[in-house]
């Protein structure tokens, strides 16, 4: 039984870790705390794994526990960064095979995004990743009206780093 | 095209983590020790608790022999029983309070679960300081409107001692001594919650924020 539920955690792990990447990148600074970060998310993913009950998708899930690890239960403080030097934001985006002006935009997205507070981010992050209010207020805990105001106010700070 | 709509496309076009972790990895790192903020908060909770505890136990038996030179070693015995039931109360809800917490829930439920076990602490410790000054400043009511008690219990070898003075050191050691314990106290937990909670209170105020304006 216990083996199964193994399995199957490390299958579906397997298959969406980019999203425990993507928060870890969005939530820390260089490469020891993305790692420290990405632990302690696989390891409250394992912890209640058990309680997923499959009546919605695991990536769904997934975004939960992994926003709330960072949001809440993880020690090191993901305050804001003021200044960050553009090449070790993008210290894991590998240049190859990939457009060069992108990589600077991507790089400059994740530079503002660093400079959020924590529920901002949480915030860009979920409307990158194209996720609907509903599931962005159910997942914050907020009513879904809060969430749009708070959304639009993360929205045009985050435009104003990227635009000055 | 709106700014961001532009760097939403981009975001969607970046490159999958270079350095992906095997399933290998993944069940290491799964079984390996957490470090979050709650384990920390249960370990400081737990010392506290301890803390508190074995002052209860440490006093020395030599400290109860006040009270029998008082007479009243029935009523403390009495406080002490209430005192231990309460205490096994506030354990009970430390733990409850910490089986409640799941990683499920929405983000502010969450934290707002993880800030009650703090609160719980912090009743705790608020109550055990308000037993150690009720009971000083009984102890002290009963020495003070009684001379020969006072004289008996502050100077068991009859020295030869002005009682208004020996009235004024019982008083003075007793608030310098309240006021290093204060002190200490408050450094520490400026210190320990300071550094522990400071990330949660932040982000639990971010939520709340228009809460009740909407």
């Amino acid at each position: 039984m216990q083996r199964d539920l193994e399995t199957k955690f490390l299958s579906d792990f397997e298959q969406n870790q980019n999203i425990a990447h993507k928060i870890c990148r969005i939530y820390t600074t260089n490469q020891d705390a993305h790692k420290d970060l990405f632990q302690e998310i696989t390891i409250q993913l394992w912890k209640n794994y058990s309680k997923f009950r499959g009546d919605s998708k695991f990536s769904t899930w997934m975004y939960r526990v992994a926003l709330n690890t960072a949001i809440s239960l993880y020690r090191k403080s993901t305050r804001a960064v003021k200044t960050q030097d553009i090449s070790d934001v993008a210290f894991k985006i590998k240049a190859s095979d990939y457009d060069d002006t992108e990589e600077k935009q991507l790089s400059a997205l994740y530079n503002a995004i660093h400079q959020l507070n924590d529920i901002e981010k949480a915030l860009i992050f979920l409307y990158l990743e194209d996720k609907p209010y509903k599931e962005i207020s159910e997942t914050l805990g907020i009513s879904s009206v809060n969430a749009r105001v708070k959304m639009n106010r993360a929205k045009e700070k985050l435009k104003n780093i990227l635009n000055p | 095209m709106d700014l961001l709509e532009n760097y939403k496309k981009v975001w969607d076009n970046q490159p999958e983590e270079t350095h992906k972790l095997s399933a290998v990895d993944i069940y290491k790192m799964a079984h390996s020790k957490s470090s979050s903020i709650v384990k920390w908060i249960f370990i400081v909770g737990v010392l506290e608790l301890a803390f508190w505890l074995s002052i209860n136990l440490l006093v020395p038996d030599s400290f109860y022999k006040i009270y029998s030179d008082l007479n009243l070693e029935k009523q403390v015995s009495f406080f002490m029983i209430l005192h231990y039931i309460i205490i096994i109360v506030f354990l009970y809800f430390f733990y409850a309070s910490f089986k409640k917490i799941s990683i499920i829930e929405n983000t502010k439920s969450l934290i707002q679960r993880i800030l009650n076990i703090r609160n719980t602490v912090k009743f705790y410790v608020y109550y055990n300081l308000a037993i150690v000054f009720l009971s000083s400043l009984a102890l002290n009511i009963v020495l003070m409107s009684d001379s020969d008690k006072l004289m008996k219990v502050m100077n068991p070898e009859n020295l030869s001692i002005d009682i208004n003075q020996l009235i004024t050191i019982t008083i003075i050691s007793q608030i310098i001594a309240i006021i290093i314990f204060m002190v200490l106290l408050w450094f520490f937990y400026k210190l320990i919650y300071g550094i522990l909670l400071k990330k949660l209170n932040r982000n639990y105020k971010e939520l709340s924020k228009l809460e009740s304006a909407t």
